[in-house]
């Protein structure tokens, strides 16, 4: 049996085998440098933890997350269904306003709404001009925090629904209407169970956000896994401990993960190649057309309209205060990073989905899983998982031309940009890897056979094959990981390189001050370089 | 093919190899010229900071090299880094986090006859590894209209039955809060710090949440009647570009806890010279100039925060709130009770 296994090993193992163990060893070091601390135990406050702040952080996070996953499923689902089966004037515009809230930073919605609804805030003002008096309403809860982090991760859900309901459904949607069933029937019975694998990943994306926030559910006061983990790290000043609770966390979403693979199955969705035809859209009544605006339009005006306008008058308040030569600087450093960091993570998301497929162990084929890994953990554990690997790498340069050349070189990796490179790919690797693999999923697989079968290696084949085919995706992917890491925080305030900056950190140091009125300025930035992106993506699926 | 993988499997276990000889002789350093740079790694980020640092460029010809994040990342950092930390000062924005950074051996002791004048004793390290440079004391927010300042007396005072749904404070994670905590622990005891917390907890008109100002706003809103708050962001609200923001400052009276007694609890933002610092000298010339009459000045006025040199006044609104007794309190005590004030805290059930 051994025999045969190493025989096998011998037969299959070529270049691609060592350049997946590569790339999975490169994507798994840091998440397996902080699982190894695993088994240096949990600190001494693992049972005070156990005894007075577990529960009440499980209950809190559960209830996060059926909230929001109840929510972001009605929020995106319903106005993806509208946008792709009706016809109304502004559809095009709605189309890609769903999915700006996306630009917005969590956290900085957070702030918005609270300053919204607070003393002397715009609800109160218009309350009062109004002639209802000075109402108050007390957003800061659990409830509110829901409704927060749903109305700002909703677009994952619409994205992914969305595409499913253009291109997948036309024909068989048609096919249920000429037999004669209803409208109704016809999405809930055909429509919604094709959609499901496609709508659980978004959920999944939306799943993880929620997990991963801080910055939201520490000001709103609500204690979840991930306030946790912060505040026993550095509260309690226990980082095994901090990193226990991480574990557990991971574990949570590696079930989550799994369910969806489960659900997913061995199903095979390759066929809606585009081969769906177009979707022939409805045209309706005034009176239903009004009841679609108020859904379609709820989402918006809440995730984004509402919150830019409270965005725009602070920035007004504050404009002279913070607008600056260094924030130009900054604003472009950000856009800089940003950029750099998409096309490194798009890159490296190509090559853990093909390396693994072109070796032919069977052993690695599914390594390419290892990939999400990174979308699990919190953004402050990742950069612990990048350091210590790294710093010890940099010592060892430093050491290596002491002795050699003589030469004292500093940090070549740590403090630099590169450290931040490598840690946003890592973090940000499932937000390219998924819709590029969706992509690849769908495409017709004969295609590249027939283009390796007349002699060109696998290579060659998918560069002048595959590649053509996945531009999208891989356009998509690259927009996705660019917004995202215009918004990221935790790991740039850590591994930030010295005399850098970026929109975030600028805004976070503002709201940490509690100057949340001058963090207003640099969210609409960054609000601003997110809104082209995401404009651009939706044209591409369209296309 | 296959051999250029050989060579390069080779090249690569040839240098691993190396390395390990090489190890023991990396300590000495090199002997160049004095690099004309300071790399201050600082919790601070404020405009009156940045002020400072250009002064103090333009001043010296050293150069500031800035890294931002919180205390408690930046520490991390340093651990992390070990001997090859580039990091010169450590600054944060309370006494906790410096004993913290001084306990895992990250700051070293400083001579330096300029800054144990500048600097009153209370207000540095016992073994002078780092030094406060502006203070701010966590006082008692009440509302104009419904409370009169006599019936307030201390800390202590707010665990009373009077005080039942009337008292706003944020959540325990904060780490003014943390450091109240442990001054109160340090003054009597683990058992009736306890207590008070769980009394306080129940006198709570709401679940800690929000931030200083926003307790202070839920005052003047009538949420309830009192604030413990921090009377740096009195100053900031008062002088907020939202005239909502300025009408709650002017809302609410402020009172200076435990007169009587030991004093108003305070905190400080203070800095120390790191451990391994590769410029040590231009470190101490950094936190002298910092610690000095101009600079101390420009603290005082910009950022609403009381100044430790003595020579020199709080700014106009400060001293119309009145002078008061501070704590005297080692500061050092409150960064050794940290740990445990957030344990009593949770035990307590003080979000």
């Amino acid at each position: 049996m051994k025999y045969r296994f190493l025989t096998y090993i011998k037969r299959d193992f070529n270049i691609w085998s060592i350049l997946t163990l590569a790339i999975i060893g490169f994507i798994s070091v840091p998440i397996f440098t902080v699982l190894l601390q695993l088994f240096e135990g949990p600190g001494e406050t693992w049972t005070h933890i156990v005894e007075n702040l577990l529960a009440d952080y499980t209950l809190n996070s559960v209830i996060l997350i059926l909230g929001c996953s109840f929510l972001t499923l009605i929020f995106g689902v319903s106005s993806a269904w509208i946008v792709s089966r009706y016809n109304f004037v502004f559809r095009k515009q709605i189309e890609w306003l769903l999915i700006v809230p996306l630009a917005i930073p969590s956290y900085i919605t957070a702030y918005t709404y609270a300053g919204f609804f607070d003393y002397g805030g715009t609800f109160q003002y218009v309350t009062k001009s109004i002639g209802f008096g000075a109402l108050r309403f007390d957003i800061m809860t659990l409830s509110g925090l829901i409704f927060i982090l749903s109305i700002s991760t909703y677009p994952y859900v619409y994205l992914s629904s969305r595409a499913v309901f253009l291109y997948q459904s036309a024909r068989l949607i048609e096919a249920s209407k000429v037999l004669g069933a209803s409208e109704r029937k016809t999405f809930f019975k055909i429509v919604l169970p094709i959609a499901r694998p496609a709508i659980v990943g978004g959920l999944i994306l939306v799943i993880m956000e929620v997990l991963n926030d801080y910055g939201a559910a520490q000001y709103y006061g609500v204690n979840t896994f991930t306030t946790g983990i912060f505040r026993a790290w550095f509260s309690l000043e226990e980082p095994s401990t901090a990193i226990y609770l991480s574990a557990i966390l991971l574990i949570v979403v590696f079930i989550c993960i799994g369910l969806e693979r489960l659900q997913r199955g061995s199903k095979n969705f390759a066929f809606s190649l585009k081969n769906g035809g177009d979707l022939h859209r409805l045209t309706i009544s005034n009176k239903k057309r009004f009841i679609l605006y108020l859904i379609v339009g709820f989402p918006i005006v809440f995730g984004f309209i509402l919150p830019c306008l409270q965005l725009v008058y602070w920035s007004y308040l504050t404009f002279y205060s913070v607008a600056s030569k260094d924030f130009f600087i900054t604003a472009l450093q950000s856009l800089g990073i940003a950029f750099l960091a998409a096309l490194l993570t798009t890159l490296l998301a190509l090559l853990s989905l093909y390396f693994p497929n072109w070796n032919r162990l069977s052993v690695l084929k599914k390594s390419s899983r290892v990939a999400v890994l990174g979308y699990a953990m919190p953004g402050a554990i990742i950069a612990i998982g990048v350091m210590i690997p790294l710093l010890s790498v940099d010592k060892w340069l430093i050491s290596v031309f002491k002795i050699h050349l003589n030469l004292d070189i500093g940090f070549v990796i740590n403090g630099t940009i590169l450290l931040l490179l490598y840690a946003y790919s890592i973090r940000f690797l499932a937000v390219a890897f998924n819709p590029i693999e969706a992509g690849q999923l769908k495409l017709n697989k004969s295609l590249t056979e027939v283009s390796q079968l007349l002699g060109k290696g696998k290579l060659k084949s998918f560069l002048n094959v595959e590649l053509p085919l996945l531009k999208f995706s891989i356009t998509g992917a690259f927009i996705l990981v660019f917004v995202d890491i215009m918004k990221e925080l935790p790991l740039t305030l850590i591994l930030k390189p010295y005399n850098l900056n970026t929109l975030a950190v600028k805004a976070y140091e503002y709201a940490s001050d509690e100057l949340i009125m001058e963090a207003a300025l640099p969210s609409l930035c960054i609000i601003a370089t997110g809104i082209i992106p995401v404009i651009l993506l939706n044209r591409l699926i369209l296309k | 093919m296959k051999n250029t993988y050989l060579v390069l499997l080779c090249a690569i276990v040839f240098s691993a190899c190396k390395n390990d000889t090489s190890n023991q002789s990396q300590t000495e350093n090199e002997t160049g010229e004095i690099a004309k740079e300071v790399t201050v790694y600082t919790h601070r980020h404020y405009p009156s900071d940045q002020e400072l640092f250009a002064k103090f460029e333009k001043e010296t010809g050293i150069k500031v090299n800035v890294v931002n994040a919180k205390a408690d990342e930046l520490i991390q950092k340093m651990t992390q880094e070990g001997e090859q930390s580039p990091a010169d000062v450590l600054i944060t924005v309370d006494a906790g986090r410096l004993v913290r950074a001084k306990d895992k051996n990250l700051l070293q002791s400083i001579d330096s006859e300029l800054l144990n004048k500048r600097v009153p004793s209370n207000l540095r390290d016992e073994d002078n590894q780092w030094f406060a440079l502006t203070k701010r004391a966590r006082v008692i927010a009440y509302a104009l209209d419904r409370v009169t300042p006599v019936q307030l007396s201390t800390y202590e005072n707010l665990a009373a039955d009077t005080w039942k749904s009337k008292i706003l404070v944020r959540s325990s994670g904060n780490i003014y809060n943390q450091s109240l905590m442990a001054s109160i622990i340090a003054h009597n005891g683990e058992e009736v710090a306890k207590t008070w917390a769980e009394k306080v907890v129940l006198n709570m008109t709401r679940l800690p949440k929000g931030n200083d100002r926003d307790q202070i706003k839920a005052v003047v809103a009538g949420e309830g009647d009192l604030a413990i708050v921090n009377t740096y962001y009195i100053g900031k609200l008062l002088n907020s570009s939202d005239a909502a923001e300025v009408k709650a400052g002017e809302g609410i009276g402020i009172f200076f806890p435990n007169q009587e007694g030991r004093g108003t609890h305070i905190n400080i933002s203070g800095a120390g010279v790191a451990k391994y610092a590769p410029n040590k000298e231009n470190a101490i010339k950094f936190i002298e100039f910092l610690a000095s009459k101009e600079s101390q000045e420009v603290f005082a006025k910009a950022n609403y925060e009381y100044p430790v040199n003595a020579e020199v006044e709080p700014s106009e609104l400060l001293q119309s709130w009145g002078t008061f007794k501070e704590d005297q309190l080692s500061l050092s005590e409150l960064g050794r009770n940290n740990k445990k004030a957030v344990i009593l805290f949770d035990e307590a059930g003080w979000k």
